[in-house]
């Protein structure tokens, strides 16, 4: 496993009203090629942030974002974003929603399709690939959104709480399609949640971040092999451990 | 007696028929009240001003068959006059509006720098720019800016509040998937803004038809409703008159209604309710 994507140093203040909020403070970390990994922390730690400095829509205060040995200056197509509340176009039907970026692209009308089509079975829409999205679930709404990114063949899949949205049985259901899905591929996913559960049930690392201003209080690695049983000792026992970390980052205090 | 009360009729809620039915009778009662109380206001008053309803039936039949013999226009001239420069001032009105609103509400600069001009001008009753309008132009083209002026201000007030309302996750979302400035503008932004446009183009309408017939009656020339209007009660034939006034109200309840109805089937087209 190689170094693909390298956060070095990064700071962001937001100025609102010429007051300063230190939103990230000093987070430097790496993540491999092919690794999910997870960004954990209580509310308004700034991991929303990080991800979007990672997407390019927002620009870092001090230092810089290398995906693939190349510095993030905006927003592009190699890097996709998976939205909390899906932000799915919806005059567009579901193929077109998918269709998006290739279209953006200029792919060849035939090569789009067939490609749109693969990707929609992949996430098993295949049968809806002409509703409309407001005839859709949560749960498959969600599933247009991660079929969008990955059309594109991105560098990385930006997730920023992609099933915070939806009900715990769906959001079940989502992550275990999720996990089924990286045994698939060797897509590199970048996952910001704050539910220890989910980040314990689908990374290989997690980032725990510190209340705001955020910083990284410690980096977990998991080795035991995708799909993890949630009844196992091992695994109640990480969640324990890391509910007690983030006890301590009590944001009320 | 069972057998009997299941042939009562009993009105149901859910059966399209009925329903019409039942709109088509409050109607028809609702519009009966009308002209009774038309009929009473126009006893008590006992002025030539305000004939009875059969008069004014009288006075359409005779102008159905013999047209406007003072100006020399059949009834449906006087429409289509109106209603082709109308639609010519909704036309150019739109041409400035849509374009317009999308910079100005892209734009926070553009935006601070037009906003105290738009307050000052949207103010003004459109018909106070006729008496200039008509001087510069012609019974013609003095109407049609009218309207334009009308229209213009709901138009641009809704196109710019609806770029402002834009989900920024859209956006967001379409610089992910690779877009650059000018494809989100013309794929997220403007779809985003359309269902605003149409609520604005309702509004406008309206508006604009109220202008086209004050415009008329001031420009007194070259035909249309209002001229008509002004013309005959200007004679006395108070019953003609009130023929006018009827087209008016006929033909901007099918404009405002018509705009009302593809507003809704857009919005729910484009998956926006």
């Amino acid at each position: 496993m190689t170094e693909y994507i390298r956060l070095n140093n990064i700071r962001k203040v937001f100025k609102k009203d010429d007051r300063e909020t230190v939103a990230v403070d000093d987070v430097s970390f790496t993540i491999e090629k092919g690794e999910l990994i997870s960004i954990l922390g209580p509310s308004g730690c700034g991991k929303t942030t990080v991800l979007r400095m990672i997407a390019g829509l927002v620009e870092p205060t001090d230092g810089e974002v290398i995906v693939d040995g190349v510095s993030v200056r905006e927003p592009g197509p190699d890097r996709g974003m998976v939205f909390q509340d899906f932000a799915l176009f919806p005059w567009r039907s579901v193929r077109k929603n998918v269709e998006f970026g290739l279209e953006i692209s200029k792919m060849p009308k035939n090569e789009r399709k067939e490609r749109v089509d693969r990707y929609l079975e992949i996430v098993g829409l295949t049968d809806f690939a002409d509703a409309r999205v407001h005839e859709l679930s949560g749960g498959m709404k969600q599933r247009v959104g991660i079929a969008r990114a990955m059309v594109n063949a991105p560098k990385v899949i930006l997730m920023d709480e992609p099933f915070g949205a939806l009900d715990a049985q769906t959001r079940n259901i989502m992550q275990a399609g999720l996990v089924e899905m990286l045994g698939k591929t060797d897509q590199t996913i970048v996952f910001v949640t704050h539910s220890v559960d989910e980040a314990v049930f689908l990374s290989d690392r997690i980032v725990i971040l510190t209340k705001r201003p955020g910083n990284i209080k410690e980096i977990v690695s998991i080795e035991t092999p995708r799909p993890r049983d949630r009844s196992s000792a091992e695994f109640t026992a990480l969640r324990k451990r890391i509910h007690t970390q983030l006890e301590k980052e009590d944001v009320m205090k | 007696m069972a057998s009997e009360n299941s042939k009562q009729f009993r009105y149901d809620g859910d059966n399209r028929i009925h329903r019409f039915l039942r709109t088509a009778l409050i109607s028809v009662v609702s519009i009966s009240m009308l002209v009774m109380v038309w009929w009473v206001v126009s006893v008590a008053v006992g002025s030539p001003a305000i004939p009875a309803p059969p008069a004014v039936w009288e006075a359409f039949i005779n102008l159905m068959n013999h047209g406007d013999r003072i100006l020399g226009y059949t009834m449906m001239d006087h429409a289509s006059i109106s209603l082709r420069r109308f639609l010519f001032g909704f036309a150019i009105a739109f041409a400035v509006a849509v374009p317009l609103g999308l910079l100005i509400g892209y734009s926070k600069i553009l935006d601070e720098f037009t906003k105290p001009v738009l307050e000052l001008l949207r103010p003004i009753a459109p018909i106070a720019w006729a008496p200039i309008l008509l001087f510069i132009t012609n019974p013609t083209w003095a109407p049609i800016l009218v309207v334009f002026v009308g229209i213009v201000f709901p138009l641009l007030t809704n196109t710019i509040f609806g770029v402002k309302k834009i989900d920024r996750n859209l956006i967001d979302a379409a610089r992910t998937l690779g877009a650059n400035k000018m494809q989100t503008f013309y794929k997220v932004m403007f779809p985003c803004t359309v269902p605003y446009i149409m609520s604005g183009i309702k509004i406008g309408l309206g508006i604009g038809w109220m202008c086209i017939i004050a415009a008329e009656l001031y420009t007194q020339l070259d035909g249309g409703i209002g001229t008509f209007i002004l013309m005959h009660t200007d004679m006395g034939n108070w019953a003609n008159g009130f023929v006018g006034i009827i087209f008016i109200s006929i033909m901007g309840l099918l404009t405002v209604g018509l705009a009302e109805y593809a507003h809704r089937a857009m919005v729910k087209r484009m998956g926006m309710e």
